[in-house]
């Protein structure tokens, strides 16, 4: 199993207003307290590469205190000078808020020429308030992501210039310089919540499907209905296509796991994605069989959960050494996951560091029988 | 009596209802209030044959992916007129259906006898910009609409299952496909309304949050043969919340053009 770690850079701030997103004020950011944030999360990063981290993950949100990176392709590039063996993912872009998606093929080269071809290139949607905060209308959303991946991949593919005249991007000459390293282009990577129009295009394209925050149960459905579309599309998927993103807390003991978690995990759903429905779901953003299969699904939204629901719904893993290599032995051997993501959600820069080397300790070790496989290869392109 | 049906316009599907007799008046209702015969139509059917169609996505019109513009809307309804062979007719239309409206008055003045814009989106008036409604819980919204919040039960949805809320999620989505960016108006229609030589009522609530009175002036000034009237006891559905004190004055204005060229 491949181990990639996962960084949202949160702006850990408790507040009492009813959303984390759109409309809580920017008068809550401290910049002086966000330079010693950025500066450990990016040192947690670097450090994660050190303790035999396969990848080093980043990603886009704006206006909120949940993800404080509004530009992933930014903390890639910090990276990408401090790191020398890791992959770089990016989990993702949003294309459908560029104006000129373009700009994101050119970053995206850049980043994988300057670091030796080691890049992954996420392509995301965004979530439902990021269409509030930068007024894209969510019911074009679908089609200008499929629309901006077909630009930046041909981008990325042809040999340029060639005009490209698509309903909501159209350039006289698509011709960026540098052209990326990898070949044919850096791996593209699905991040997403589980949508069957999403899962289907990204398993015809061999895209690796990345399942963000989600009970077990639901990644298990969704990981079949991916494996089914590939063999629609007449290939079996890699256990490098299926992909997991999950909070991992572990310490010396259950006890002293579950008291951390107790304390640290419940932030990200209770305060990091509190946002009124309204927000979650912009009219037009989830087509309709998808908002029907979400309504009668009866999903909690994450403000709804409890500590309990997390750890028994595997939203999270969370105990001493022995247990997490069971929880995540279910992850690799019975949904036959290939890359886990995760964050640490360990309190202070000191705790998340000992937390870190425990895992890459006691845990790491233990899922190494694919050390020598490289996991982008024939996958994401 | 009113009667349901469905008519097919070009090939899209439209609900539509129709009651009363007389000259023939075209409603276009605000977003929220498809479908429902309130008694603001009911005092209009008195005196005019109203027809009154959802727009599409809206109150069970299924959605028209293909409508991505304002005008889109409005070229729609001139099909609907060509369909029910109505040569000339009374239009009026509430906030966003005042935006259409506003947008088939430019397109075809000849095709009106009379304008009734209710509290109109769809310009943009220098100094004001319309609330994010779409960015409203529900009672942030009610209270932002109306003035009177009692009016707001005549258009509490009629069931509360999944159904229901899919047919409200396509009616949000149907708005936002040509209102979301930018918000509730279109940047051409200003410059065009004084094209509208119909004469045209401009019915305005005092208390409107959505379209200030500041707005109204804007309209009163752009349109060539406007008349503005306020109501004191509204926000901005007049037509909902003081029904037939709107529906006497806009009765009386359409009764007095017609005929008259």
């Amino acid at each position: 199993m491949k181990f990639y770690y996962f960084h949202l850079m949160p702006y850990p701030l408790e507040h009492g207003e009813p959303s984390s997103w759109v409309t809580l004020s920017n008068r809550h950011y401290d910049p002086a307290v966000g330079h010693v944030l950025y500066n450990q999360y990016l040192d947690q990063l670097e450090y994660a590469e050190t303790l035999g981290w396969d990848g080093l993950c980043v990603n886009e949100h704006h206006q909120n205190c949940y993800g404080t990176m509004p530009s992933p392709n930014v903390m890639a590039a910090m990276l990408v000078r401090r790191t020398r063996r890791a992959r770089i993912a990016i989990l993702g872009n949003g294309l459908p808020l560029r104006e000129n998606p373009l700009r994101v093929a050119e970053e995206i080269a850049m980043l994988d020429v300057a670091s030796g071809g080691r890049v992954i290139s996420g392509f995301v949607r965004g979530i439902g308030p990021e269409y509030y905060s930068t007024a894209v209308n969510p019911t074009h959303s679908r089609e200008r992501f499929y629309e901006a991946a077909e630009l930046i991949i041909r981008a990325w593919t042809e040999a340029g210039p060639f005009p490209f005249d698509g309903r909501f991007y159209r350039y006289p000459f698509v011709n960026p310089w540098p052209r990326p390293l990898q070949r044919p282009h850096p791996p593209v990577w699905c991040p997403s919540q589980g949508s069957a129009e999403t899962v289907e295009w990204a398993a015809r394209r061999r895209f690796p499907y990345l399942m963000v925050f989600t009970p077990i149960r639901r990644i298990a459905q969704i990981y079949g209905e991916y494996r089914e579309a590939c063999e629609r599309s007449g290939y079996t998927a890699s256990r490098y296509q299926l992909t997991v993103n999950l909070p991992i807390v572990v310490a010396e003991s259950d006890a002293k796991a579950d008291a951390i978690a107790r304390r640290n995990a419940l932030w990200v759903y209770h305060v990091g994605l509190r946002m009124p429905l309204q927000f979650w779901q912009p009219p037009g953003y989830t087509t309709e069989a998808s908002l029907r299969r979400l309504l009668t699904a009866g999903l909690k939204l994450p403000t709804e959960l409890s500590f309990e629901d997390l750890e028994a719904g595997g939203y999270i893993i969370c105990g001493g050494p022995a247990t997490v290599r069971d929880k995540l032995r279910v992850f690799a051997d019975e949904l036959r996951a290939g890359v886990v993501c995760s964050g640490f959600p360990a309190g202070t820069h000191e705790a998340t560091l000992d937390m870190m080397q425990l895992f890459a300790e006691e845990v790491m070790p233990h899922f190494r029988e694919d050390a020598d496989v490289d996991e982008t290869a024939g996958v994401g392109r | 009596m009113t009667r349901a049906r469905e008519v097919t316009v070009r090939g899209v599907p439209v609900r539509l209802l129709s009651g009363g007799a007389g000259p023939a008046l075209l409603f276009l209702h605000s977003a929220g209030g498809a479908g429902r015969w309130l008694p603001f139509q009911e005092h209009l059917a008195r005196r005019f044959a109203v027809e009154f169609p959802s727009h599409p996505g809206h109150g069970g019109s299924p959605a028209a992916e293909w409508i991505e513009h304002i005008s889109d809307l409005a070229f729609h309804y001139l099909d609907l007129l060509d369909l029910l062979g109505l040569e000339r007719v009374h239009l009026v239309g509430a906030s966003f259906g005042g935006w259409i409206a506003a947008e088939i008055a430019v397109m075809a003045a000849h095709r009106l006898k009379s304008l009734v814009l209710i509290d109109p989106v769809g310009i943009k008036v220098d100094g004001w910009i319309y609330p994010f409604l779409f960015a409203m819980d529900l009672p942030e919204l009610v209270s932002t609409v109306f003035h009177d919040v009692t009016a707001a039960l005549a258009l509490v949805p009629r069931g509360e299952g999944p159904d229901t809320l899919l047919e409200l999620a396509r009616e949000r989505a149907a708005l936002a496909r040509v209102a979301w960016n930018p918000y509730l108006y279109d940047p051409l229609l200003r410059r065009r309304l004084p094209r509208v030589t119909t004469p045209t009522l401009l019915c305005w609530g005092e208390h409107d949050r959505v379209a200030s009175l500041a707005c109204a002036r804007v309209w009163a000034a752009e349109l060539p043969d406007a008349r503005l009237e306020i109501f004191g006891g509204s926000g901005h559905v007049p037509h909902l919340e003081e029904p037939a004190r709107v529906a006497a004055v806009v009765g009386d204005f359409c009764a007095a053009r017609e005929g008259a060229g």
